[in-house]
């Protein structure tokens, strides 16, 4: 068995978990980000509601 | 016949408005030249090679200068809110889908008919079944100009408009392209056509498919 | 409740992934001609499989909502289209990898790996066209007629690209090698593909969440800019 074989199985399979793991963090990026909007729209609307008042 | 009657409107409104404007014919038939001139440079070919890739060459040529024509479809009526008063006519919206798209295909082939003869001259390829060649230029113009048409629509409100049709649409096309290309580089290398029949099925059932799924789909793109 | 939801899928997939890892590594036997390599069908198929049917799941739930206008199933759509594509690039760079050995090249024009690269580029397009509307509706609209449109599309190109290579012959990925898979040597493909599923099914869930947050924060905005 040549060790290139091995060496790009291993690769192949870094290739597909890294992907896998870029994902997921562009995932938990964009909820932190969108919560953070969320909350600052919420204070938005809170704001105008206490200024209406 | 109504159907048929409005569709022809429609067609007409759009080749006479064309015809009398010739912007988009004559940019068609200026970027064609461009490219088959780029193509020249790109590839220093022997004969013999020339005649292999003369599909491809031909039917790129094609699928590039047509979608100018395919992007004004649409994006004309917008001036003067005239898709609004398109939509809120008698016609349905697979009237005018259908209207556009027959005035666009004439078009294309227009600009087609141009092109091939100076493509002859500049490769030296002389085609040896004319007739069946045009055969297969009708049969995949139809397919660039379905897709082409419905992409059109659906691109027709977006600010990137220009660059989003032919992102989408050259994908879609592929199975067309391919048929034609496989079909137009048997005919013009004189290679024997029996084995290549597979790809006039592609083609049409590639243009069955679509025009039914487009006009089926155009009303819910057009109206909602 | 989905929070639960989504942490049991996630750790059962990645128990399951873990498992199978160490039945690939060592209970299954090399192949005879590729070698050790060939264990990449283990990821690379089950890759595959999981973003076709992804494609095909998420163009349902267009057509959805294109007939219940219920904005929720558009942002399923769209997110089960974001996580299948993700699965088709891991799909493609594996592919390439196993090619790299197998054929020396990174990259060949098989019919596999071009069909597979054109709905890639399909679906490139169809986040392209979302990001071009704002008005949700339109969006929602017309992504559901484009995923229509693209999955039709994806069964010809994949047909007349194979039928493409086979007179224009190229590399040919054998995957299934004529049905001659061992006994032993199968169960791992469908274990995996199990765990992608999964994996997917918690990704989507998660994905589907913030699009509804999205939406959330599109209607405050509406609401607060309005008075």
């Amino acid at each position: 068995m040549s060790p290139q074989n091995f060496t790009f199985m291993f690769y192949g399979f870094t290739a597909a978990w890294l992907i896998i793991i870029v994902y997921v963090i562009s995932i938990a990026l964009r909820e932190k980000k969108l919560r953070q909007e969320l909350d600052r729209v919420k204070r938005m609307v809170e704001e105008n509601e206490q200024a209406k008042k | 016949m109504r159907f048929l009657r409005q569709t022809l409107a429609i067609a007409a409104k759009d080749l006479r408005s064309e015809i009398r404007g010739k912007e988009a014919v004559n940019a068609s038939v200026s970027f064609a030249l461009v490219i088959l001139l780029l193509f020249s440079f790109a590839f220093d070919l022997e004969p013999e090679q020339v005649r292999n890739i003369s599909g491809g060459l031909l039917w790129l040529v094609f699928a590039l200068a047509g979608t100018l024509i395919l992007n004004r479809s649409f994006a004309r009526e917008l001036v003067n809110d005239c898709l609004d008063a398109l939509l809120a006519s008698p016609i349905s919206g697979a009237q005018l889908f259908f209207g556009k798209c027959l005035a666009n295909y004439v078009l294309i082939v227009i600009v087609e008919c141009i092109s091939l003869p100076v493509f002859v001259i500049f490769y030296n390829v002389v085609p040896q079944r004319l007739a069946l060649l045009f055969l297969v230029m009708l049969l995949g113009t139809w397919g660039i100009t379905v897709i082409g048409t419905m992409f059109s629509a659906m691109t027709v409100n977006l600010r990137l408009r220009e660059l989003m049709l032919p992102t989408l649409i050259y994908p879609m096309l592929i199975p067309a392209l391919i048929g034609a290309i496989e079909l137009s580089r048997v005919l013009i290398t004189g290679a024997p056509l029996a084995e290549s029949l597979f790809w006039f099925r592609v083609l049409v059932a590639f243009n069955v498919i679509f025009t039914i799924l487009s006009l089926a789909l155009v009303d819910i793109v057009l109206v909602g | 409740m989905r929070l639960k939801i989504i942490l049991t899928l996630s750790v059962l997939a990645g128990a399951i992934l873990a498992w199978n890892l160490h039945r690939i590594f060592l209970q299954v036997p090399d192949e005879a001609s590729q070698g050790a390599i060939f264990r990449i069908i283990y990821f690379h198929v089950p890759a595959a499989i999981t973003s076709f049917t992804g494609f095909y799941i998420a163009m349902f739930s267009g057509v959805g909502y294109l007939i219940s206008k219920d904005l929720r199933l558009d942002s399923i759509a769209a997110s089960i289209n974001e996580v299948s594509l993700a699965f088709a690039l891991i799909t493609i760079c594996t592919g390439s990898i196993w090619g790299r050995i197998i054929w020396g090249i990174w990259w060949t024009w098989d019919a596999r790996l071009t069909s597979y690269f054109v709905c890639l580029l399909i679906y490139f397009g169809y986040f392209m066209l979302r990001r071009a509307i704002d008005d949700p509706t339109a969006r929602a609209r017309l992504s559901a007629v484009l995923s229509i449109f693209a999955c039709v599309d994806i069964v010809l190109v994949w047909k007349s690209i194979e039928w493409f290579r086979t007179q224009h012959p190229g590399p040919v990925l054998e995957i299934r090698g004529g049905g001659g898979m061992a006994p032993g040597m199968e169960a791992p493909l469908w274990w995996n593909f199990l765990a992608f599923l999964m994996l997917a099914a918690a990704l989507i869930l998660i994905r589907t969440r913030q699009e509804g947050m999205r939406r959330e924060i599109d209607a405050l905005r509406r609401y607060a800019n309005a008075f």
